[in-house]
């Protein structure tokens, strides 16, 4: 472990090591033709990586949630195309926190499930309404889903084959479908206290920072590799001042945002982190919108090919960059915080964080 | 390059109080007009008051009249004041930079007769870097220093040097023997020089408001002794690459704005305005939360011995491109025609944003320069 991060240097070195083999650039592109890569999925499984931070006597593997979130980080790092926070940070606390089953294979949850309805009798619920953008609902084994049912958070463990899917995808051709629920009958039970649809939505948001911040810093390092290799005017283009400048930026908003992610991770570990995980999502969105933006236009028109892999980065980013909040809901809730504080406590806020909040 | 995430000590949180707590007796707000960031006014008392502290030259050894503290330890008292826009103009430099470059490069009897000053707050320092055609091109500075029996006779020109009509001292880059042909970078060294010297001649260059900011320095034959010669003969630039070191990076290079921004706060308090500009709000928080960090950071490395160049001209390009940005979206939601000598403090603070900050992206090197600095640095790294 080292001690600046609290992260398992193993975790880092595995999971790399895993991705770099079986995420190659065919082999995300693969993925995106044929909506899944159930190789690549079992490769992870098998590792055990989807489970981490879930108990182990609730079925997953052990582990913080630092670690979860560093498997994310190096998920975005090399666009594996697998529903791993679906699968465990998100879906697999919400059952494991609701006392259900962890299944074998990949679990998925509902980004946007406000608008589904649910009666509960005994300990099944009965589910209506349809919920779109899923996270590859078309190969998950169980839905997890989260309502509220007289105030009282609960989670039904939904079998997707009693469901209509319809695939649909995002910008990167990640699947996000449409679940329609009508009469789906799943067993549920209650969250234990603190899990309800405001920390899931906490939750969702900071999963994606650290995808994010994974493949914005693949875009930089990318790109700096690219412009030192490509000639122009009989020298690298990287040596040229304009271009440099899109490497320095990218490389800013790089390590900006793994700091946001890696420091909203830390907070989160340890207790509530509101104020860090609004601020790392908004920081990482709008870092994700600059980088790409530079990085782009560093690699001419090759970044524009399928053929050149900087897209499977930046089409990722555009479509986590609205996931579980766009700039817009994050600023707003970050601006409430603040202007609450007042001007006597708007630099306690930045320094202090959610600790300043409670 | 890696940015590792930090976070402050019980003890370090509790010098963050003790700052706080010292500020809020002192200046507390509405008593005082803010500055608006290094650019701050020089109060000699409230320098004093400080150092009493143990708060200026905090990093030096004791041995010297600092207090042995850290680079975090540092970073935290200046975060506070220049978000507090605290006048702190008078020991900046010599806190900031001076300092070190007499503690690594000078001689004991430098140490002896500068740091225990530059600690109790007394010595103002000004920077003699640029001249009329040496500004980012700083190696081909001409000023000359010709040896004589027991010193050094000096002719030439220095510009832009902020606060030297009110400070003690400066130290110059100079030219102690010729320029050879390819190796601009020999034959520099620096020189402590006393603003007082006979022959030394400081005349105002009005800042673009008409303050008095900066000044031209010439030197007509002035005379300094051997003595006071800041480490080896000829090692000028590099000693100078090591103090344009401090200058990076640091919150200086980010917090500029904030006393504007927290002033709108308090004057839009229960008002319409209220309701604009919390969305702003929301994302200046967050900014200066994640910038924040990096720096912090950047301060952390250097407590562990390292020089973490690269990264602190990173956060330096950023940090000033992003306070000129905080200045652009409040012109931009504010729609208001703000004025320098208006009622609201607010408005004059965002006056003398928008008409001083083009310089925060110049100064200590310009961003075009830094950029060059940093993308050297940057390789594909692995995960
Ligand atoms: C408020 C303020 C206070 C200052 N205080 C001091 C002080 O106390 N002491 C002191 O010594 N100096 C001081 N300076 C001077 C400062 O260090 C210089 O302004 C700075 O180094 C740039 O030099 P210059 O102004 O001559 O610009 P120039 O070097 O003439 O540059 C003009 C433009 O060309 C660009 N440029 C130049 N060379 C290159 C290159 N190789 N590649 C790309 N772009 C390039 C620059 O980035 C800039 O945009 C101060 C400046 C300001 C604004």
């Amino acid at each position: 472990m080292t001690e600046a991060t609290g992260v398992d240097e193993l975790v880092t070195e595995t999971a790399d090591r895993l991705f770099t083999q079986i995420c190659d650039h065919e082999s995300v592109q693969n993925a995106e033709a044929a909506g899944a890569a159930p190789e690549i999925w079992s490769a992870f499984a098998e590792t055990g990586f989807p489970w981490i931070s879930i108990d182990e006597d609730r079925g997953g593997s052990g582990g913080t949630l630092l670690d979860a979130l560093e498997v994310l980080r190096l998920v975005g790092y090399h666009a594996a195309p697998i529903p791993a926070a679906e699968t465990g940070v998100l879906g697999g606390w919400l059952l494991a926190s609701s006392g259900h089953e962890i299944p074998a294979g990949p679990v998925t949850v509902l980004p946007n499930g406000n608008n589904i309805t649910a009666s509960v009798s005994g300990d099944q619920m009965t589910l209506a309404g349809t919920c779109t953008r899923v996270p590859w609902a078309r190969i998950a084994e169980r839905i997890a889903v989260l309502v509220e049912v007289d105030g009282q958070s609960m989670v039904a463990s939904v079998n997707p084959k009693d469901c209509v899917i319809q695939p649909m995808t995002n910008m990167a051709g990640e699947p996000r479908d449409t679940v329609c629920f009508d009469g789906a009958i799943a067993p549920a039970s209650p969250c234990v206290a603190g899990v309800n649809p405001e920390s899931f939505r906490f939750r969702g948001a900071l999963s994606r920072a650290a995808l994010m911040a994974g493949a914005i810093e693949k875009m930089s390092q990318l790109t700096v590799t690219y412009t030192n290799d490509r000639i122009q005017f009989g020298r690298p283009v990287a040596r040229f001042q304009a271009v440099q400048q899109h490497l320095v930026w990218g490389a800013q908003e790089a390590a900006l945002a793994r700091m946001a992610a890696e420091t909203a991770g830390r907070e989160a570990n340890r207790g509530p982190a509101f104020f860090e995980i609004a601020a790392a999502k908004l920081i990482t969105n709008q870092a994700a919108a600059r980088a790409t933006k530079a990085c782009h236009q560093a690699h001419g028109a090759m970044g524009m090919t399928q053929e050149y892999p900087l897209h499977h980065y930046s089409r990722r980013l555009w479509s986590w960059r609205k996931e579980y909040g766009g700039d817009a809901e994050w600023s707003k809730w970050l601006g409430n915080a603040a202007v609450s504080q007042g001007a006597e406590g708007l630099y306690a806020l930045v320094t202090g964080g959610s600790s300043v909040l409670s | 390059m890696r940015f590792t995430p930090t976070e402050l000590t019980e003890e370090e949180l509790s010098l963050q109080q003790q700052v706080r707590d010292f500020l809020q007796e002192e200046l507390p707000p509405g008593s005082h007009e803010p500055c608006l960031g290094m650019a701050a006014n020089k109060d000699k008392a409230f320098s004093l008051k400080m150092a009493e502290r143990g708060w200026v030259g905090m990093a030096l050894p004791k041995e010297w009249g600092g207090s042995d503290r850290t680079a975090v330890d540092r970073f935290i008292v200046v975060e506070e004041m220049l978000r507090w826009g605290a006048p702190v103009g008078h020991h900046w430099v010599a806190d900031r930079q001076t300092g070190n470059v007499i503690l690594k490069f000078g001689t004991e009897e430098q140490r002896e007769r500068f740091l225990p000053a530059i600690c109790r707050g007394e010595l103002g320092f000004s920077i003699g870097m640029s001249e009329p055609d040496s500004g980012s091109d700083l190696a081909s500075v001409s000023t000359k220093a010709e040896q004589t029996t027991d010193g050094w006779i000096i002719n030439g020109t220095k510009i832009w040097t902020s606060g030297a009509h009110e400070n003690d001292w400066f130290v110059c880059l100079l030219r102690t023997s010729p320029m050879e042909d390819g190796n601009k970078h020999a034959g520099l060294s620096q020189l402590l020089i006393d603003l007082k010297s006979p022959g030394l001649e400081i005349s105002p260059i009005p800042f673009l408001d008409g303050s008095h900011h900066f000044n031209e320095v010439t030197f007509n034959e002035v005379f300094v002794p051997d003595i006071n010669v800041v480490g080896d003969l000829g090692m000028g630039w590099h000693q100078n690459t090591t103090e344009m070191a401090y200058e990076r990076g640091g919150p200086d290079r980010w917090l500029s704005p904030f006393s504007t921004v927290e002033q709108l706060l308090r004057e839009a308090k229960g008002t319409e305005l209220e309701e604009t500009v919390s969305d702003l709000f929301g994302e200046l928080v967050a900014r200066w939360w994640g910038i924040r960090n990096l720096s912090l950071s950047v301060a952390r490395l250097i407590d562990t011995g390292e020089a973490p160049s690269i990264e602190s001209s990173l956060v330096k390009e950023m940090g000033t491109r992003y306070e000129q940005e905080v200045v652009e979206k409040l012109v931009h939601l504010i729609d208001i025609e703000y004025s320098p000598d208006s009622d609201s403090l607010f408005e004059r603070l965002l006056a003398q944003c928008v008409v001083t900050f083009p310089g925060n992206t110049i100064r200590g090197g310009t961003i075009e320069i830094l950029r060059s600095v940093a993308s050297k640095g940057l390789k594909g790294l692995p995960a």
